[in-house]
C-alpha cells in the first residue's frame, strides 16, 4: 500500500463509518434536516463499499482493476443512498426531501480521489473507458429511478430547463471572454516580441491585474460601463449595457489575458534561433519565417496557456451571476439568497465539473502537439 | 523597489472608497445615493484583513509543513495526493468552494473560513515544493559530504535558498485570500464584500464603487507589502 491510495481508502471508510449525517431528511427543500448517518441509513451494507474501497487501495491489487474497484463503491453509494432515501421519504409529505450530508460528500470526493490516484501512470485510452463506463451506470441508474428520492434529483427534475440553459449560457459567455481576451493579447504578445522593450510594462500591468479581487472587478464595471454609456450613448447602438454579459465578458477576460500572454510570448520566443537562421539562410522572408517557422514551434507552448485560460474561465465566469450574465453562477447566488442548497449545488456542482473536464480535454490535445507530426 | 506601484495603486483605491471620493464619483455618474460612512468602511477592512490573515496564515503553516513532508523520503507516497488536489484547487475559484461549502458548514464565517484554509494551503504548498526542487544538487551534496544531519541540511542549506520562491507562494496566497473573504460576504460573512453585495442587491452604485475600490486597495497593499518584504531580503 502506497501512502496516497491508502490515505484516501482510509477517508473514504471513515466517512462511512463514523458519525456523520449522511442523509438530511427535511420536511421541505428549504428547512435544514434531520441528520442520518451511513450505518443508520444503509445497515450493513456500508461493508461492501467499504471493503471495495480497501481493495481499491491494495498495492498488489494491478491498477485498473483497483480504480474499477473504487468506482463501483462509490456508484454503489450512490444508488444505496438514493434507495434508502426514497424509503425514508415513503410515510412523509410529498414536500420531504432527502439531502446529502458531509459524510457522503466525503466518502464520494475521497472515492474519486482514490480511483484517479490508482490511474496516475494508466493509458489514456483505459481512463476515457472507465469513466464512459461509469457515466453510463451513472446514467442508466438515474434512467431506472435509483436517485428519485434525493433532493438534488428532485430539484433538477423541477429545474432541468433552466439548468440546461444556464449551463450553454455559461459556455457561450466563456468562449466570448476568451476570444476577447485572445484579441487583446495576441498584438500585445506581438508587440513585445518585436520590440522587447514593451514587454515588461505589458507583463507587469497583466499580472497586476490578477490581484484585483474578482467580486471587486465585476462588481466595479458596473457603475464604470454606465459612466462609459453615459459619456458615449451611441455605445448603446452596439448592444453594450452596464449590466449583463458586457460586465462578465470583459472582467473574465482581464484575468485571462496573463496567461495567454504569457503562453503566446513563451511560443513566440520558442523558436530556435538557428532553425530561424536557416530560414533566413534559404532565402525565406519574415511573414513566411513566421508562418513556417515560428508558429508551428510556438504552438504546443501556447496550448498549455490557452488551456490554462480555458479552465480559469469556466471559472471566473460564475461571478457574473452577481451582474445579470445569467450562466450557472446565477443558479448558485438564487440558491444562496434563498438558503436553497440544492438549488446553489445544482449550479456548482456542474462548474466545477465542466473546469474539470475541459482541462482533461485540453492535456489531451496538449500531449496530441507536443508529439512532432 | 517592487512593491512601490502596488503600494501607491493601494492608496489611490483608498481615496476612492473613502466616502469623500466616492461622493464626487457619484456625483459624476449621476448617483443621489448617500455614501457608506468611513468608519463602518474601516471596521470592515480591518475585519477583511483580520479573517483573511486569521485563515492563510495557519493554512501557510500547513503548506509550508507538508510541502518538506513530501520532499522528504517518507512522506514521498502523500505527493500525488498533494499534487492532485492542488491542480483541482486551482480549476475552481473560491466563489464556487464557498458554495460548495455552505451546505456542510450552514451560512456565516465557516464557508469562508474553509475556502480560505483551502486556497491558503494549495499555493503554498506547490511553492514549498517547488522551491525546494528547485535547490541545486550539489548544495546539498556538499552539505551531506561536510556531515550535516538532514535537520541542518535543510535548515541551513535547502531552507533559505527555497525560501525566495515561498514567499511569492505566500504572496499569491495571501491575495487569493483577500478575493476569498470579498466572496465569503455572498456566504453570510461580514467582510468588505458586503457592501458591494448589498450595493449589487439595492442597485446603489456608491456603495458598489466603495466596497470594490476598498477591497482592490486590500489586495494591492497584501501584494505591495509582500513584494517590499522580497525586495528587502533579496538586498539584504
Amino acid at each position: 500500500m502506497t501512502a496516497a491510495p491508502a490515505l484516501a481508502a482510509a477517508l473514504a471508510a471513515a466517512a462511512l463509518l463514523l458519525p456523520l449525517p449522511w442523509l438530511a431528511i427535511a420536511p421541505n427543500r428549504l428547512l435544514p434536516g434531520e441528520a442520518v448517518t451511513a450505518v443508520s441509513a444503509l445497515g450493513w451494507l456500508v461493508l461492501p463499499p467499504c471493503l471495495l474501497f480497501g481493495v481499491a487501495a491494495l498495492r498488489r491489487v494491478p491498477p485498473l482493476a483497483a480504480a474499477a474497484a473504487a468506482m463501483a463503491a462509490v456508484l454503489l453509494l450512490l444508488v444505496l443512498t438514493g434507495l434508502a432515501a426514497s424509503q425514508r421519504l415513503q410515510d412523509l409529505s410529498p414536500a420531504a426531501r432527502a439531502g446529502l450530508g458531509i459524510g457522503l460528500w466525503l466518502a464520494l470526493v475521497s472515492g474519486l480521489l482514490l480511483a484517479a490516484l490508482r490511474l496516475a501512470d494508466a493509458t489514456l485510452r483505459d481512463r476515457l473507458l472507465l469513466a464512459f463506463v461509469m457515466l453510463a451506470t451513472l446514467a442508466a441508474a438515474a434512467a431506472a429511478g435509483a436517485f428519485d428520492g434525493l433532493s438534488l434529483a428532485v430539484e433538477y427534475r423541477n429545474r432541468a430547463e433552466a439548468v440546461k440553459a444556464a449551463l450553454l449560457r455559461h459556455l457561450a459567455l466563456a468562449a466570448s471572454a476568451l476570444i476577447l481576451a485572445l484579441v487583446v493579447a495576441a498584438p500585445l504578445a506581438w508587440a513585445g516580441f518585436r520590440r522587447p522593450r514593451l514587454a515588461g510594462p505589458v507583463g507587469a500591468a497583466f499580472a497586476g491585474m490578477q490581484v484585483v479581487p474578482g467580486l471587486a472587478l465585476f462588481a466595479l464595471l458596473i457603475p464604470l460601463l454606465s459612466a462609459l454609456l453615459h459619456a458615449l450613448p451611441v455605445l448603446r447602438e452596439f448592444g453594450l449595457a452596464a449590466i449583463g454579459a458586457a460586465p462578465a465578458v470583459i472582467a473574465t477576460a482581464a484575468y485571462l489575458t496573463l496567461p495567454l500572454w504569457r503562453g503566446l510570448s513563451a511560443g513566440l520566443a520558442a523558436a530556435d534561433p538557428a532553425a530561424v537562421a536557416a530560414a533566413q539562410a534559404i532565402g525565406m522572408g519574415e511573414a513566411r519565417i513566421t508562418r513556417e517557422v515560428r508558429l508551428p514551434l510556438a504552438l504546443p507552448v501556447f496550448a498549455a496557456g490557452l488551456r490554462v485560460a480555458l479552465v480559469q474561465a469556466i471559472g471566473l465566469v460564475t461571478l457574473g451571476g452577481l451582474v445579470g450574465a445569467g450562466g450557472l453562477g446565477a443558479l448558485v447566488f438564487e440558491g444562496l439568497a434563498q438558503f436553497a442548497t440544492d438549488l446553489m449545488l445544482l449550479g456548482a456542482i456542474p462548474i466545477v465539473l465542466l473546469a474539470l473536464v475541459a482541462d482533461a480535454l485540453a492535456r489531451m490535445a496538449e500531449t496530441r502537439l507536443a508529439v512532432p507530426a | 523597489m517592487r512593491g512601490l506601484p502596488p503600494l501607491l495603486l493601494a492608496l489611490l483605491l483608498a481615496l476612492l472608497a473613502a466616502p469623500a471620493g466616492a461622493r464626487l464619483l457619484s456625483q459624476a455618474l449621476g448617483a443621489t445615493a448617500e455614501p457608506f460612512p468611513a468608519d463602518r468602511l474601516i471596521g470592515l477592512a480591518v475585519t477583511h484583513a483580520g479573517l483573511s490573515l486569521a485563515g492563510v496564515l495557519p493554512a501557510a503553516l500547513l503548506g509550508i509543513g507538508l510541502g518538506i513532508a513530501v520532499t522528504r523520503g517518507a512522506g514521498q507516497g502523500l505527493r500525488p495526493a498533494a499534487d492532485a488536489l492542488a491542480a483541482a484547487a486551482q480549476a475552481v475559484p473560491p466563489v464556487v468552494v464557498v458554495a460548495l461549502a455552505v451546505p456542510a458548514f450552514g451560512f456565516g464565517l465557516w464557508p469562508t473560513a474553509f475556502a480560505l484554509l483551502l486556497y491558503g494551503l494549495m499555493p503554498v504548498l506547490r511553492a514549498t515544493v517547488a522551491g525546494l526542487e528547485s535547490v541545486p544538487p550539489d548544495a546539498r551534496a556538499a552539505a551531506i559530504a561536510i556531515g550535516l544531519p538532514p535537520a541542518r541540511v535543510l535548515a541551513e542549506v535547502e531552507w533559505p535558498l527555497a525560501w525566495p520562491v515561498v514567499l511569492d507562494g505566500l504572496r499569491v496566497a495571501l491575495v487569493l485570500g483577500i478575493a476569498t473573504a470579498a466572496v465569503g460576504a455572498l456566504a453570510g460573512a461580514t467582510t468588505l464584500g458586503t457592501p458591494i453585495v448589498l450595493g449589487l442587491q439595492n442597485q446603489n452604485q456608491v456603495l458598489v464603487v466603495q466596497g470594490a475600490a476598498a477591497t482592490a486597495a486590500l489586495a494591492f497593499a497584501a501584494e505591495g507589502l509582500l513584494l517590499a518584504v522580497a525586495g528587502r531580503r533579496a538586498a539584504a
